[in-house]
Formats: C-alpha cells, sequence, structure tokens
C-alpha cells in the first residue's frame, strides 16, 4: 500500500495592478510640494485629510477645489505607542520608537502611524504639540504604501514644537 | 409571505483608466437609486451588499465600500462574499421579518486591478481542480461541448445569440461591447477554448448597481410601477464540476420550480448567461419556450461588471417592469463554474391581492 497523501502544497500567487485614484495623485503632489490638504463637506463642515472625494457621513462629492483646505503641519498626539521592534526577517527598525496619532490643526480627524522623534520617548505624550520635520524637498516621493496617510514619502517625522500642551478637553473626543 | 417591491435601480459603469476607487464608483449608483425611490436616507431598514476582496486584492476592501452609504449614525447592514444578486436575496428575507420595510442592496468591483481567470481558480476546489489552474473560460468550453453534443445545437447558434447581444447592447449605455456583425463573421473568428471564440466570453468591467426595495403598499405609495418580487429562489450544484452532467442545470430547474415560474408565461428573461450555451442551457432549466425575450440589455456577454452583473440582472427585469409596461419576467443570477449556483427571481407588474 503506498503511503496516505496527508498533506500537500499548492503556491498562489495573485498579481494585481494598483491604479491611484487622481485624488491620491493630487494629494501626494501637493505633499510634495510642501502642503498638506483636506476636503471640507460642505454640509457637515467635516475635513477629511487625506481627501476621500465626498463626505462618509453625508455621501456628497467633495472632488472639486472650492472643497479643498489648507492642513496645518503641525497638530496635537492624541494617542501614541512606544514600539520595540522585533527582529524577524525583513525588520528594518532597529531601535525602540514612538508612533502617535495626530490631530493636525484644520482636520476633523486624526492621523495615525506617525513617526515622533527628536524627544525622549519617556516625554512623548497625549496633549504634546508637534511639527513636522519635512524631507528636503529634492528626495520626497510619493509613498502609496505608507500606512501613514501617505505622508511618509514627504514628512520624515513629527517633533515637540514647543508650544505650551492642548488640553485634554479640546481633543478627547478623538480618543478611541 | 410578505409582498415585496424593487421601487428604483441604478447603475454606474466604472473606467479602469480613471483609477477611481471602487467607494467612488458606489457614491452615484447609491445616490441615484435612493433618490429615484423617494425614500429619506436615514431612514432606510437595512442595507446589504456584494463584492469579491479578491478582485481587488485587499483584504476587508468591502469595509471601504460602506463608506458610500453614510453609516452614520450606525446602520444595519450585511454584506455577502458573492455577486449582490445574493445580497438582493438575503435583503428580501430580511424584509420577510416584518419588523422593517425598506432595504437598499449594492454591488460592485473593479476587476480590472487582477487577472479575473487566475482569481477564478481559486473558487475551484483546492485538492483536485485549483491546482491545475484550470479557468472559467476553459471550464465553460468544457461545458459548451457537453451542451451542443447533447442537443444537437452547433456553434452557429452561439454565434448567433452571440450576435443577437451585440446587436441589442448598442442600446444599453453600460455596455462594454457591441456590434452588428452577423454570425458568419463571428464565426471566421479564431477559437480561446473551442467551441468558444472571444465573443462568447464575457465583457468584463468595473462597476457598480444599487436598488432600494419596499414591503407592502409603501412600494405603490413610492413607485407608480414597482416590480413586486412573486419568487426568489437559490440552488446550488455540487462544487467539483466532474460529477455533474454538464448539459444540465439541475439547481437552476429547482430554483426555478421553487420561484414559480411555470405559473405563467415570462415575457422577458434577464440571464446571467456569461456564455452563449449557457443561454441555451438556461431556456431549457428554466422552460423559457423561444417566445421569450432573453437579454435585451445585451447580457453579461456584452457588459460583465463582476459582482454587480447578477444584480443588474434583477435590475434590468425590474425596468422591463417599470419602464417598459411588461407585466410578468424573470431575472437569473449565476456563481460558480459552469452555472454551479443559481438563483431565480420572479417579477410582476401585480401582486397576488391585485
Amino acid at each position: 500500500m503506498p503511503e496516505p497523501v496527508t498533506e500537500m502544497k499548492q503556491m498562489v500567487a495573485l498579481e494585481y495592478a494598483v491604479r491611484p485614484s487622481p485624488l491620491t495623485l493630487d494629494y501626494l503632489g501637493k505633499l510634495r510640494a510642501g502642503r498638506i490638504v483636506g476636503h471640507r463637506c460642505p454640509e457637515c463642515e467635516l475635513v477629511y485629510v487625506p481627501p476621500r472625494g465626498f463626505c462618509q457621513i453625508c455621501v456628497v462629492p467633495t472632488q472639486t477645489p472650492e472643497h479643498e483646505v489648507a492642513i496645518a503641519d503641525r497638530g496635537t498626539v492624541t494617542s501614541f505607542t512606544v514600539v520595540d521592534p522585533i527582529q524577524y526577517h525583513g525588520q528594518t527598525e532597529r531601535e525602540v520608537y514612538a508612533l502617535a496619532s495626530i490631530l493636525l490643526d484644520g482636520a476633523s480627524g486624526t492621523l495615525g502611524q506617525q513617526r515622533i522623534a527628536d524627544v525622549p520617548l519617556e516625554q512623548v505624550r497625549m496633549g504634546l504639540r508637534v511639527e513636522a520635520v519635512w524631507i528636503p524637498e529634492a528626495e520626497r516621493k510619493s509613498d502609496l504604501r505608507d500606512q501613514g496617510a501617505m505622508l511618509g514619502g514627504s514628512i520624515r517625522h513629527w517633533r515637540p514644537s514647543g508650544e505650551p500642551d492642548t488640553p485634554l478637553s479640546a481633543f478627547q473626543e478623538h480618543i478611541v | 409571505m410578505r409582498d415585496v417591491a424593487i421601487v428604483s435601480f441604478a447603475q454606474v459603469r466604472g473606467d479602469p483608466a480613471s483609477g477611481l476607487p471602487e467607494v467612488l464608483l458606489l457614491v452615484p449608483a447609491i445616490r441615484d437609486a435612493i433618490a429615484r425611490s423617494g425614500i429619506p436616507r436615514r431612514s432606510i431598514g437595512f442595507t446589504c451588499s456584494g463584492s469579491c476582496d479578491y478582485l481587488a486584492g485587499q483584504p476587508f476592501a468591502f469595509v471601504q465600500n460602506l463608506d458610500a452609504t453614510g453609516a452614520w449614525p450606525p446602520i444595519a447592514e450585511s454584506h455577502v462574499e458573492m455577486d449582490g444578486a445574493w445580497a438582493f436575496y438575503e435583503a428580501w428575507v430580511r424584509l420577510q421579518h416584518g419588523d422593517i420595510d425598506t432595504a437598499l442592496v449594492f454591488a460592485s468591483g473593479r476587476s480590472s486591478l487582477c487577472n479575473l481567470r487566475e482569481v477564478l481558480c481559486l473558487q475551484l476546489d483546492p485538492y483536485y481542480l485549483s491546482p491545475l489552474w484550470v479557468d472559467d473560460v476553459a471550464l465553460a468550453a468544457l461545458q459548451a461541448q457537453a451542451v451542443l453534443a447533447a442537443t444537437g445545437r452547433t456553434e452557429k447558434d452561439l454565434a448567433e445569440i452571440a450576435a443577437r447581444c451585440r446587436r441589442d447592447a448598442r442600446a444599453n449605455p453600460f455596455a462594454e461591447v457591441s456590434g452588428d456583425e452577423d454570425s458568419a463573421a463571428l464565426l471566421a473568428q479564431p477559437y480561446v477554448a473551442s467551441p468558444l471564440r472571444a465573443h462568447d466570453i464575457p465583457a468584463t468591467g468595473d462597476g457598480a448597481a444599487a436598488l432600494v426595495m419596499v414591503a407592502g403598499e409603501r412600494a405603490r405609495e413610492l413607485c407608480e410601477r414597482p416590480a413586486w418580487i412573486r419568487g426568489l429562489d437559490h440552488r446550488v450544484d455540487p462544487q467539483y464540476p466532474g460529477v455533474r452532467d454538464l448539459a444540465r442545470c439541475r439547481s437552476a430547474e429547482i430554483a426555478a420550480a421553487r420561484a414559480g415560474v411555470a405559473s405563467a408565461p415570462i415575457e422577458v428573461a434577464e440571464l446571467m448567461t456569461q456564455f452563449p450555451h449557457e443561454e441555451i442551457l438556461l431556456r431549457q432549466a428554466l422552460g423559457l419556450g423561444e417566445g421569450v425575450v432573453v437579454n435585451p440589455s445585451g447580457g453579461p456577454l456584452t457588459a460583465h461588471p463582476v459582482m454587480a452583473t447578477g444584480l443588474v440582472r434583477i435590475g434590468e427585469a425590474f425596468r422591463q417592469i417599470n419602464e417598459h409596461g411588461r407585466r410578468r419576467v424573470l431575472a437569473h443570477a449565476a456563481s460558480g463554474p459552469c452555472l454551479q449556483q443559481n438563483l431565480v427571481c420572479v417579477l410582476e407588474s401585480e401582486t397576488e391581492a391585485d
């Protein structure tokens, strides 16, 4: 009797096209030029960063220039985590670092996965005011894969701005 | 059973080159379907959608689509990893519970992002067929051979069905292809997978569709000519095509019987026939005589927005009643290889009480 088959391997690879939306390309182009932009809903006035092309609450399109608003490259840390990177294969991080959710001035929602640097980790805190540290313009690139709202191709990290902390009451509705 | 009617339908064709995300195809489809229904968006009782994450290659891609419903305050919703026709079925069942009266159903897909023929291999059984990478067109060609052998029909019959669909598609603004060739010109084309030629293979595209359904008398208040769901059923054949008689479609036969297709004449049938031999097979399985008009829209051979195609059949059948004054029509949706799973819906211009 031949041995019964108990296991079989099937290698599956699927290829996909990535076609960035014109909204995304526009947002990334402005980011490379040093500008963060959002879209303001004409009905509820919520400001979405990055722009979504429509309001997810009112379902109103926001695809024309009059909906665009400038967003400051500074804001408030609403939440953060300190990451001690496990050295799995392919890991590029070596040192302990901090990632934060930041509520940018002018935006209605926070941006997650933002790198905080130029500050001792024990001083990273909720309410901390931060500002963007931009990558030199010639070195900026459009990074669709950056998990932090695609900012990572143009903004290296965020550092304390030196402003007084934002009181909890001003951002507590953004803490999940 | 509670009387439930379709009161509005909307469809959007995607342009693959535009790069617009799927949710932005759904925004106008849902907006138009809701606007045409006359129901305030936030008062809709239940929302159900159909799509497939494998098309975009993103886990939980369907969650992003929900943004097109404006789901705040929170809504009651569900999703099927299937064609939107099955979302329609779930919404109909939900309305039978009796506590809500309105439902929104939508479906969408951007198959242009993937190699669909490869992706569809993964719906096959993982031990015997999937490792062979036998794709949907190859399996359809096997079924076409079986149907021609069993019925005595020929490749000319296939070409005539394809030619008719391409002619009808000229009037469909959502068609991916159309044409005015005669069957002889189509027969002169080379095979893709014998006996199927390029025009025998569905014209896949990106797209979205949405419809609103309403229970009871309110449907009549909202819509001058609603399409009442008089029969709705779906059945499935075994997954492995090798154990089936491919020249028959048992699941479609049972679904048609359960949906009461034979109880009165059908005027028009919108069938999810992705290949012309499927029309021969389904006419037989559903008991549709030669007098029944099949796929006046051109059907999936000319417009196949994958994951929305079945819901579009239901929407087209609704339009036959709502816009074209028909009284009894049929919509059909299919899933899986070789018409493995079949959904049959009978729509009428009047309820039983009428």
